[in-house]
């Protein structure tokens, strides 16, 4: 097997594991910070311990990003292109109806709202997809 | 912008996936290429002109061009 091959197989490896990785850590830290027994300290420490995670997350979406050829850099951005309008379109939508109305922290606090983003990109990594295929 | 990359792809019997490892691609980047949804950067098309032995103009023309470019040797050296 070429050495260029083996080490983009051996990166994908890295970049599943971070993703696994965190998403294992992130529920965890969900679960406990439900609890109310803990003190505030521990509660901080469990809150920031996904963080350095989802950075290694990002470290390696980055990363991979930058391996890709043209095309497939193009997708990436045009699937931003989509999920960056569509998250400032939610963010002031939710901005303006807890001026409005009084949102319900319990069902619209940041740890409900961030996966939006993740979704929208989602939707545009699949839209621009379809365009070259 | 349309192409000859299908063409000229078949007349040496490369299939998609020989000529995205030559030039270090993805197949879905030479598909979209030849389909007309994707227009090459100018290095990507001077790369695929390098390996086909063709120049830009001969590969990748305009719409309304009718064509590849009819500048032949002969014209150009009138010049």
């Amino acid at each position: 097997m070429p050495d260029t091959v083996r080490n983009e197989r051996l990166s994908d490896v890295w970049g599943y594991a971070a993703f696994f990785g965190w998403a294992a850590v992130y529920i965890g830290a969900r679960l406990i910070l439900e609890l109310e027994t803990l003190d505030w300290r521990t509660r901080a420490v469990v809150a920031i311990v996904p963080v350095p995670l989802f950075a290694w997350v990002l470290w390696n979406v980055s990363r991979g990003i930058g391996q890709m050829d043209e095309l497939q850099r193009r997708i990436q951005l045009e699937a931003l292109a989509l999920a960056f309008p569509l998250t400032l379109l939610l963010l002031m939508t939710l901005g303006l109806m807890e001026l409005a109305i009084g949102l319900n922290p319990n069902d619209w606090s940041y740890r409900h709202v961030w996966p939006f983003v993740f979704l929208f990109y989602l939707a545009g990594l699949i839209r621009a997809k379809r365009r070259y295929e | 912008m349309r192409n000859r990359l299908k063409v000229l792809r078949a007349e040496r019997d490369w299939s998609q996936a020989d000529l995205a490892d030559a030039l270090g691609v993805s197949r879905q980047t030479i598909n979209a290429i030849e389909t007309g949804k994707y227009d090459p950067s100018l290095p990507l098309a001077l790369r695929i002109g390098r390996l086909m032995v063709q120049s830009v103009e001969e590969m990748f023309f305009l719409d309304d061009a009718g064509g590849p470019s009819r500048v032949t040797p002969a014209a150009k050296g009138k010049k």
